[in-house]
This record gives C-alpha cells, structure tokens and sequence, in this order.
C-alpha cells in the first residue's frame, strides 16, 4: 500500500469526529458519540467505521498514517465538573491569597444575586503554604528563600495525599531562582506528583494571573497525564508509525510530553482548530477575513481569522479562572443545538445556557429529555429533517419536539407553536450575535467585512439567518463543516509557544542587544525540543512579538516583531506598529507618548508539509437533486410564515450549481437552511459559497 | 396597560440594549488614561429614553447609578428646547443632583430622524478635579467652593463641533491634563458607541416598536419591584444607623430610616443631623443613590434594571441643610463612601424589620489609604489612592456565606484591586502582605465574607500615608439575628509597623510619614455574618478553621463550636455545652 494518511480526531463533548485525509487529497469524515468515561472506546469505534466504509483495519490504516492528531474536551470537562487533581500550592509569605481575592472582583452580571456563589477554588485555603522568601522588582534577593519551609510544606502535602504542587512567587517571572529551587526540593521529597511552576508555565508579570495559571496547570496536569498514557497506549497497540500528537488551546499541535507538561494549553483546544481550517478553505476563492462559527451540541464558539492571523486572548476569565497564557481567542456561548429553551416567570423568553447535551437530549431525539431544545425549535420549523438526522442513523421524532415547544413556550407566552419556535430560533440567533460581536467590533473589527465560515452540525440551519441579521453578505458551508475543527487539525503545525518578562523602556536607549538576547534563549530550548520530535532547520519557523503600552498605560498590546534579528533600526517600525494597533483597538493613538515593553513571546512552529485537496468529486451528482419538498416557517419580520421549499440531496448537487433560497440542502452530517434571496454554489474544493442577493436598503 | 409587544422581539430588543452598555463599559475602560477608570473600573454608564427616563441601569458602581436618574432630568430642563443633535454635555454639580464633584458625567442626545429618541450617559471618577489638594479629597474644607470645580450643565460639543474654549477651560483648572484628556476621549468613544448601536437599532425595528418594548421592559421592573413589595407585610418600619467620627470630631452621627409599606407602595423617610463643617454631607442626588442601593440589598430584585424599578418607591431625605440632604455651601467629596453607606444600612435594617429572611449582611465599608512620595527611579512625585486597600468582606446573605475581598459595600464588587506586581512596578514600595483576614467576616449561620489587609513598606525615601474612610469602630451589622463576640477581627485598623513588629495601632483617619523599615497595614473591615451563628453546622465552622477563616477561640466564642486541635474534627460533646450554655 502506498496510500499516505492524516487523521484528525476531535473528541467533543457529544460527538467524537474524525477526519481522515489521504496524500491524493481526499478527505473522509466519521462521527461517532463520544465515551468520556472511556476514551479510547470511542476512537475504537471509529476505526471500526473507517475499516467498514473503506476497508482499511487500524493496523494498516496506522502503518500509513504519517500525522495523527487528536483535540480533547478532557481538560475542559474536568474544569467544568471539578474533576481535577487535589492541589497544593507554595507562595510567597504574605501572598497565599491573591487566587481568592481575585483582585477584588465579583463578575459583572450578578452583583445584586445573592445566590451567584464565588467561584470554586482550585486550591483549599489550607493547602496554599506560605514560604518565607522575596524577590524584588528589580529581580535582587530581598529576603533568601527559607528551604525549610518547603521541606515542612512537602511533609504537609504528603500527609494529605495532595496530586500535583503549583509553586508561584512574587516576581518569578523578573528572577525564577526561588521556584526553580523550590520545584527541585518538591520532586526530590515528592516523587510522582505533578509540579507546575510559575516561571515555568507563564514567565509573566502579574502574580495573579500567573499563580491562577500555574495553579490550572496543576489541576489539569494528572488527568491529562492519565489520558495521554491511555491514548498512546491504544495507538501503540495497533503499532502506530507515527506518534499521536495532541492540539493545544493556542491552535497548534504538541508532542505527548510538552502537552502533559503544559496541561494548561489542554483546556479549550478542540474549537481552536476552527480558524485554520477556515482559512484553508476560504484561501481559493479569496476571502481572507473570516469568522468561524462553530454550533455543536451544548456550545457555540467563535473565532475571528484575518489574513491567516487569529485573535490571540491573553489574561482572560475561562470559567471563571484566570488564564494567562496565549490562546486563540474562542468565545464560548451556552448556545449549542441542545440549548434549552424556557419562560421565565416573568414571561420572558430565555433560550441556554442550560443544555440537555447527549442525555436527556432534544425532545426530538426520545432519550429522556422532554424540555424544548434548539434542536426541536428546528424541527418544529421544518429546518431539520421531521424522520432523520446523520443520514438516517438519528431518528427524529417530531411531534415530541413539537409537543415539548407547545407546552413549555407557546402555552406561558399565549402564542402559536410555529411562532413559539420561531422566537427560540431568532432569541438564539440574537446570542449568537453577540458572541460574534466580542471577536469583531469588540476587538476593533467590522463584523460586516468578513464571511462567514460554518462549523459544527446545527451551524447550517442558522448560518444564513445570522449573517443577515449581523449584515454579513457571504457565507462558507463546507460539506465537512461538521467535522471541520478535526479537519483543521491535520493542516496544522507544532506550535510552542516561550514567554519572558521584560520591564524596558522603548526608544533610543533600549538595549536590544539584550532583548536579542533573550529571545535566543527562548528560542533555544525551543529549536532543541523541535529537533527531537524530529523537525530539521527548514522546517522550523520562528515568530516574535513583544507586548508594548504607553508609558502609564494597563493594558498592552502584542506587536509582532518580525523573525529577525532585533535592532535599533526596527524601533520606528515597532513604534509604527504599535500605533496603528492601538488606533484599530481603541480608536486612537498617541504618537509622541512614550512606550514601554512588558513581556516578550517566541512562537516556534514545527511546519507540517502543506496539504493540498482533491477537486470534489461530483460525479455522482445530476440533473435533479430535489429530493422532497418541505413546508417550512420562514421569518418575515417578527412573523414566522408557512411556506413550502425544495429540498437538496447535497450529495447530488453539480460543482458551479446555483440554488436559490428558500430551500434546504441536505447533507450527511448538516443541514443548510438558505432563507429568501440567499444563493448557494458548490465550489469545487466542496464547499458551498452562500451570498446574500438582496439589496442591501442604506 | 397592556400594549401589543411581540414577546420575542422583546427579548432581542433587550438582549441589544444590554450589549451596547457592555461595548459602552469596554470602550471606556480599554481606552480610559487613569488608573481610577482602568484599573479601579470606577465608572458607569447607562441608557435614558426621550421623556428622559433611565431605560438600562448598567450594573456598575451603584453610588454612581441612583443620582443619574434625576440627575439626567435635571440636565434635560436645564437647555429646554435648546438640546440638538451632535450636542455632548458635560455635568458633576453635587447641589444639581450629582454625586460628588469627581464624578464626572458625559450625557450625548441621540437623535433619529430629526427626533431625540434616546440619552447615552457615561460617568467616571476623574483623577483631579482642582482645589487645593490632588486628587480631590481636603479634608479641610469646610465649603464646598474650596474643594474643587463644580461643572453646572455645559455644552463640551455644539451640533458636533467641539467648544474648544470650554473644554480647556475645564482642563486648565484640572490636574493631570494629559490624563483628563484621554479619559475626556474615552468618555466621549463610551457615549458614542452607545449612539450607534441604539441608531443601528432603530433601523431594524423603528421607533415605535423599539419604544414599545422598553416601556414594557419598563413596566416589567416595576412589576418585579411590586411584587416584592407586596410580598413584604405592612407597616411602618423604623430603624438607625451610627457614622463612627473617624477623627473629625463632630462625634458619632446617627442617620434613620423610616420605611412605610401599604399594598405595593413603599415610601421611605430618612433624618439626619444638621450638616457639618466637614466633607462627609451628602448631597439628593448621591443620598438617593445610597437610599436606592439599601433598597436594592433588600430587594435582590431580577434584572431588567431601569428606572421602572422605582416607580413605586417615594424618597424624603428630610429638611435641607441637614447631613444626608444638604445645601450650599456644605462640603462633601467624602459621600459617596461616607455617609452613603451608613444611609444604604438605614435603609436596608428598616427594611429587615419587614422581612428579616430576606435582608443581607452589610458589607465592609470603605476604609483604606492614599500613598504619596518620590520616586527615585524617574525622579518623579507620585500620589495614588490604593485600591487594593479597600477591599472589604461582602455580607452573607440567605443563601450562602459573603464573598471575601468583594467590597465596598458602595461599589459591591465592581472594584478590581491591581495586581501587587504592578503596584511595585509603578511605585517605589514593597507590598508585603495582601492576603485574607482571620475572623474578620461577622459571625452567622452563612459567615460575613473576609477583609483584607494590604502591607506597604517605603523603598529609598519617605512616604506619606493617608488613611481615610470609617468602619474603625463598629463593625459592618449582620442580618437576621447575626452576631459577633469577637468583634475586635471584624473591625477595620491601621497597624503602624518597624518590621513585622506593630508599634502602633490607629482607629482615626491620620497622616502618617514613614520611612525604610516602616510598614503600614491597611485592614480593612469584614461583612456581616446572616442568621444565628448558633445555627451554623458545626462542621461548616470546623472547615472554616481549618482553612484559617477562623480561629479556634472564635469557633468558640461567636460560634459555640469546638474544633479539636488535632484534625479539626468537631468535638461534639464539648460543642453541644457551649451552645447550650449560651441560650
């Protein structure tokens, strides 16, 4: 055999997808329900679906697989549930508390609730050991590290059988010694427990965020570690050629040892996939700023990709946690095809951020669940298919969706079920596009500049409605869009990222030989680690930025700084970049204010060979791909009105066809509702082009 | 009344009007220049209708959000017919229902089609406001023209264009003008921001409908407010709370409430003693900011929060010229933490004697310190108020325990402290301490949230500290039989220390020079505890000692618990003598 293949596997929380591209550039797209409980029974499964529709056995088909990625929820999930390891954590004498004092802050959205709880803490009070040690701004010694107080916080931990240690100071980040000699004293008196360090994990200013960071770190580590090994031992049962790599939150890929290591970068990567493979299938037909929007099962998540660039978050509140490191900038919205609908006492209408997930479900799904969902809402309307979904494999049963929106929405707002249902689609929508607006106009972006690019399966039956009602004109579906953050992970790369403080003035009297310096550092240990996984030179690709403000300022603003060598010469570059920035961000800019640097970061890139896709095979298409027509409830204004649609076997549409909406495409794993004056085309690369055709009133 | 409002295009309608009040509040604080707004978040903003009536009350600062509905009334009347598109008006005046003179406020008109149909409002703490003393606070003045400037309702934009002789005549009476510049610009982005979007709005549903859903969104707070009230027995309730003299020596002030409740109506009556010489008076529009948050602790009514929540709530401050409704030319820059919150307590224990179950702890007053000196490193003075030493325990509530370092009670939680590494990065100081306060949160079944204490010591030079607030004295009240023994922990202090050695502990607002190996500790106070401590489970106390919340002789004395030194397990028998001993 001398077939070559990628496999992206994205387990999620509902459904476990995966994508199996071959080197002619074909691709397949699996899905079966995920196993939390037991991962690999889920990925057995899959194998299992690829041997029956291609006939290739695991062993074989692993033989010939040159990239095997896997995404996980597993690090979310134990977030979610506070299922991670038990927690001790050394700070400075003085300083044990910043993680409960969390600046000072409740969350805005409950202040006058008296029953919004604070958030759970990670580390019990009792397990946060003061260390009598301290480091100074300017990295001198003030107080020297009293070893003592480790060897004592280590006996203490011992005794209660504590998982991992987080080991955070004040100003580690400026002077890591304190920690690095903690951590050596940590795993000499505990041998196999995890340890996360503060330098280490973020070598950033800000005690707080750092030691919350260090702390997930700490949280996540072991039951990452658990899962890497069970995974890697499934893979290494069938003889796996290649080593299983898994996708970090920053939207690259890392080996077993640096993901378990850095378990932080765990926590939310499978939607971090998005943006590279939606920019990989907008590339042909020229569209380079896009927004994937990803509506699964439970959640909805958005990202924002310009020009192959992608948000970056830093220092943001992850449920709740304050999260330092770099991540692709992914908002999450409780608004997923199982969101479920209610209203309230007040006879407003809410639509999740409760799910019915996997069980109980949609009404429609028979599973228990009885509660309206999104889902039935959809059904209700005639956007899904009444007898099945997954083509054919989930039965629908539509008059459970429609007894479930009659009861718990129609009967309290006195209204029809159509119109009950349409109001569950359109609050919805109305979520949605506030979680587009936080990657866009909050981040300095006009929304209506941009397409957008559908993932997940129930993003179909909404795309269009969303676009119009953010006043975006030009939308992407691609067939896989189901799959599609597994889809992206086989056209990523390895991708580390290093970071280091660096309080610095910057103008003519920087000493960038210094800066130089510390980036070479950086980016040493980096080029080592790529080398043993096997990338030579050429394949390395290195990507600078420095975080910079205005002397005074809070918040910075991360300036790429090139792949070369850093120079004075670059300083009005730098400073030019920096403006504009600030312009796009915050609506104006101050060139004649001084700035200064905060931190410096080297993203290493470990290049994976591009993959090129096979033109879609339409083959099997022909004259006539209506398959039914449908009475559905389209939106005119506040009314949702009966009308009847055709609807498309996807499967059968010719390359270059226009279809005008209203009508319903129908494909394996999604269904596209394209409302009045929208047009779809099937581009060749298999995906379908949708524009908006009505004139657009000023 | 019921008009005919599409259910669903309610929910859209309100869903927008939230999120333009949130882009409204990141615009200010991401391009805000002085730390009061970008660190601190001590802003708010807000959306009012044409008629003007306030139509979302963000859940920012609440000392800011009360005074702005009559506030923006008062701005309204003032130009008459002579309001136009493009305007920008600017207002602080504490005697025309501002709240203190720090407090500025930005009102933009919005127009649609030629017609005003909305107000976006945004107002913020500005660093300086003029007079004598940076920053605002002079403890000295006795008139409320030796504090700073008073702005009276003024056009900063005419028809979009800038007056650029009123804007510099207000810079140049400021401090910091390059800062007061671009929080001016941040001010003006907040408000336009909000324009556009409502205008956006508009365009998709028409005025009509879009006024139509805010009426009932309106009507549906008033509802919610109603149904409470109903919900509360009536009657005349009747309570008071004591303002410690925090040094100024006018002596402990008394401020009363008096709340009356017939059907769904409630009408509350506050008196107070004539007005000092000294700059805790407070002013209508911020003592109905303080009326409005002791009725909103009690009430923990559901959003949508608008002006249609008070409806059927009537305010008399009692005569003019007196501490909480006073008139020219009474100082009064201190009262939108003192007595703004002794006056939310009134409000809120007159309002426990209705329904004890529903009421909440009182949260730690404000009690912290301004640091002032050199700094060597750019050869620059510094003055800066610190936030993190305000960081107060929040009250329990029915429900839970209070949050710890969630306070003050006059900001309830939208105040962020800073991080200890950015502190010491812009001042020359090491902070050695910034961590939770053993027994500081009140004794209860669910516990008063822990104080904090904030510890600073000088590098290279000397420096001033000037401690303000109260809380020194009495500690923050509990809720519905809550009670403390111990009540020394619960209280706020400034310990004076050479090391870690206290040398001197001060319960009055003082200023202090220390130098080199002198540290000051801002404590500040916990919240108040709810219900009977007696009820607590004894476990819960055992796991709060041992997680240092509480000590081992407070779980005895304000909770009747003993707690074994051993493994912290409850020793029942022992437990089961002190609480039967204590009734």
């Amino acid at each position: 055999m001398t077939q070559r293949y990628r496999i992206g596997i994205d387990t999620g929380g509902t459904f476990t997808d995966f994508v199996l591209a071959d080197d002619s550039g074909r691709t397949w797209l699996f899905k079966v329900e995920s196993t939390p409980e037991r991962p690999t029974q889920a990925l057995a499964e899959g194998f299992r679906q690829i041997q029956a529709t291609l006939g290739i056995g695991p062993a074989d088909l692993l033989a010939a697989t040159e990239l095997a990625v896997n995404g996980t929820t597993i690090a979310l999930n134990a977030l979610i549930q506070h299922a991670g390891a038990k927690v001790g954590l050394l700070a400075t004498a003085g300083h044990e508390d910043s993680l409960e004092i969390r600046l000072g802050q409740k969350e805005q959205g409950y202040r006058y609730d008296p029953t919004y709880p604070p958030p759970r803490m990670l580390v019990e009070r009792f397990l946060r050991r003061p260390v009598r040690e301290r480091i100074v701004g300017d990295g001198s010694i003030l107080t020297p590290l009293n070893e003592n107080d480790v060897v004592e916080a280590c006996t203490f931990f011992r005794e209660q059988g504590v998982e991992a240690v987080a080991i955070s100071y004040v100003w580690s980040s400026i002077n890591p010694f304190h920690e690095q000699r903690t951590a050596e004293i940590v795993r000499e008196l505990l041998p196999g427990v995890y340890v996360s360090v503060g330098s280490d994990v973020l070598p950033q200013i800000r005690e707080y965020t750092r030691t919350s960071t260090a702390v997930l770190n700490a949280y996540l580590g072991p039951c990452i570690e658990r899962y890497v090994k069970e995974v890697d031992g499934f893979f290494a049962e069938y003889g796996a050629a290649a080593r299983l790599r898994y996708f970090q939150s920053n939207g690259g890929m890392a080996s077993m040892e640096a993901f378990a290591r850095k378990a932080v970068y765990a926590v939310n990567s499978g939607p971090a996939a998005a943006p590279r493979a939606g920019t990989f299938v907008a590339r042909p037909l020229g569209l380079e700023k896009i927004i994937t929007v990803d509506m699964g099962g439970t959640s909805f998540d958005v990202a924002l990709c310009h020009s192959g660039r992608t948000n970056i978050a830093k220092n943001v509140d992850f449920l709740r946690y304050r999260l330092g490191i770099p991540v692709i900038q992914v908002e999450m919205l409780g608004a997923g095809g199982g969101s479920i609908a209610s209203v309230d006492r007040y006879g407003m209408l809410h639509v999740g951020p409760r799910s019915a997930g996997v069980a109980p479900g949609p009404a429609c799904y028979r599973r228990g669940g009885e509660l309206p969902t999104v889902t039935d809402a959809n059904v209700v309307l005639g956007y899904l298919n009444p007898q099945a979904l997954l083509a054919g494999r989930l039965p629908i049963d539509a008059e459970a969706a429609r007894k479930a929106v009659a009861e718990h929405i129609a009967a309290p707002l006195g209204v029809s079920v159509d119109k009950a249902a349409y109001g569950v689609f359109r609050v919805v929508n109305s979520n949605m596009v506030a979680g587009i607006r936080r990657v866009s106009v909050e981040r300095g972006y006009d929304p209506r500049d941009f397409s957008l690019v559908a993932a997940g399966g129930a993003t179909g039956a909404h795309i269009t409605a969303l676009a119009r009602e953010i006043g975006i004109r030009s939308v992407l579906v691609p067939k896989l869009a189901s799959g599609l953050c597994a889809f992206g992970q086989v056209l990523s790369d390895v991708k580390y990222s290093y970071m280091a403080a660096c309080p610095a003035r910057l103008d003519e009297r920087t000493d960038f030989l210094r800066i130089e310096w510390m980036f070479q550092d950086l980016e040493a240990e980096g080029i080592r680690r790529l080398q043993r996984e096997g990338f030579s030179d050429e394949d390395i690709r290195i990507e600078r930025s420095l975080d910079i403000r205005y002397v005074g300022q809070i918040h910075e603003c991360t300036v790429p700084a090139g792949m070369g060598r850093l120079a004075p010469e670059m300083l009005p570059l730098l400073r030019s970049r920096f403006d504009r920035i600030h312009q796009r961000l915050f609506t104006y800019c101050e060139p004649d204010s001084p700035l200064e640097i905060v931190n410096l970061e080297s993203t290493l890139y470990g290049v994976t060979p591009e993959f090129k896709v096979a033109p879609h095979d339409d083959s099997g298409a022909d004259d006539d791909p209506v398959i039914a027509h449908r009475q559905v409830h389209l939106g005119q204004g506040d009314a949702a009105v009966p009308m009847t649609v055709p609807v498309y076997d996807g499967t059968r549409i010719r390359c270059g066809q226009a279809i005008l909406g209203p009508a319903l495409i129908e494909e394996p794993t999604t269904t596209i509702l394209l409302e009045e004056g929208w047009q779809a085309v099937l581009e060749p690369n298999g995906v379908y082009r949708l524009t908006d055709q009505w004139v657009r009133s000023v | 009344m019921k008009r005919n409002v599409d259910p669903i295009t309610l929910a859209v309608v309100r869903g927008v009007l939230e999120t333009t009040q949130r882009e409204m509040t990141l615009t200010l604080e991401k391009t805000a220049r002085s730390s009061v707004f970008n660190v601190a978040h001590d802003y708010s903003n807000a959306i009012f209708n044409h008629r003007p009536e306030m139509i979302l009350q963000g859940q920012d600062i609440p000392i800011h959000l009360g005074s702005m509905i009559p506030a923006m009334k008062f701005v309204a009347q003032y130009f008459e017919d002579g309001i136009h598109e493009g305007d920008v008006i600017y207002h602080n005046d504490p005697v025309n229902m501002g709240s203190h003179i720090l407090d500025c406020c930005m009102y933009k008109p919005v127009f649609y089609q030629g017609e005003l149909v909305f107000w976006t409002v945004c107002k913020g703490h500005v660093t300086d406001i003029g007079g004598p003393v940076p920053a605002g606070y002079n403890p000295d003045a006795k008139e409320i023209y030796a504090e700073g400037l008073r702005i009276p309702p003024v056009k900063f934009w005419d028809k979009g264009v800038m007056r650029k002789d009123v804007v510099n005549f207000y810079l140049a009476n400021v401090r910091s003008r390059r800062d007061q510049e671009g929080d001016l610009r941040a001010q003006l982005g907040a408000v336009t921001v909000g324009e556009r979007n409502l205008i956006a709005l508009l365009d998709k549903y028409g005025v009509q409908t879009v006024r139509d859903c805010i009426d009932e969104l309106m009507d549906m707070a008033d509802r919610h407010m109603r149904e409470i009230i109903r919900s509360v027995p009536d009657g005349t309730y009747a309570a008071s709370a004591v303002l410690e003299d925090a040094g100024h020596g006018f002596g402990d002030i008394t401020i009363s409430a008096s709340v009356t409740i017939e059907g769904d109506e409630c009408a509350i009556a506050i008196s107070s003693p004539p007005q000092i010489p000294y700059f805790i008076n407070s002013y209508e529009g911020n003592s109905i900011s303080g009326v409005y948050l002791g009725l909103m602790m009690f009430t923990q009514v559901d959003p949508p929060y608008n002006e249609g929540l008070y409806r059927c709530i009537r305010v008399d401050l009692g005569p003019k010229g007196t501490l909480v409704n006073a008139q020219e030319p009474a100082p009064h820059v201190n009262c939108t933490t003192t007595p703004m919150e002794t006056l939310a307590d009134a409000v809120r224990l007159a309002l426990e004697k209705a329904a004890p179950e529903r009421a909440v702890g009182s949260w730690g007053h404000a009690s912290g310190i301004n640091i002032a000196g050199f700094d060597a490193r750019n050869n620059e003075e510094y003055v800066t108020m610190v936030l993190a030493s305000l960081i107060s325990g929040a009250g329990a509530t029915a429900h839970m325990d209070g949050w710890h370092a969630c306070g003050p009670q006059c900001c309830f939680g939208a105040l962020t402290s800073g991080d200890v590494e950015i502190l010491e990065y812009s001042y020359p100081i090491v902070i050695h301490r910034y961590g939770l306060v053993q027994d500081s949160g009140g004794a209860g079944k669910y516990r008063g949230g822990c104080a904090t204490e904030w510890e600073v010591e000088p590098i290279g030079h000397e420096m001033t500290v000037i401690s303000f607030g109260e809380g020194r004295k009495y500690p923050s009240i509990g809720a519905n039989g809550a009670r403390s023994h111990m009540i020394d922990s619960k209280l706020a202090r400034i310990d004076l220390k050479a090391g870690e050695k206290v040398t001197e502990t001060l319960r009055k607002n003082v200023v202090l020079q220390i130098q080199d190996g002198q540290r000051v500790s801002a404590i500040n106070p916990g919240g108040g505890g709810w219900g009977s401590p007696f009820e607590r489970e004894p476990e819960r106390v055992a796991d709060d000692v041992r997680n240092g919340f509480v000590s081992f002789e407070a779980a005895r004395q304000d909770y009747g618990v003993a707690v074994s030194e051993e493994d912290f397990s409850v020793l029942v028998e022992e437990t089961r003598q002190l609480r039967a001993h204590a009734i």
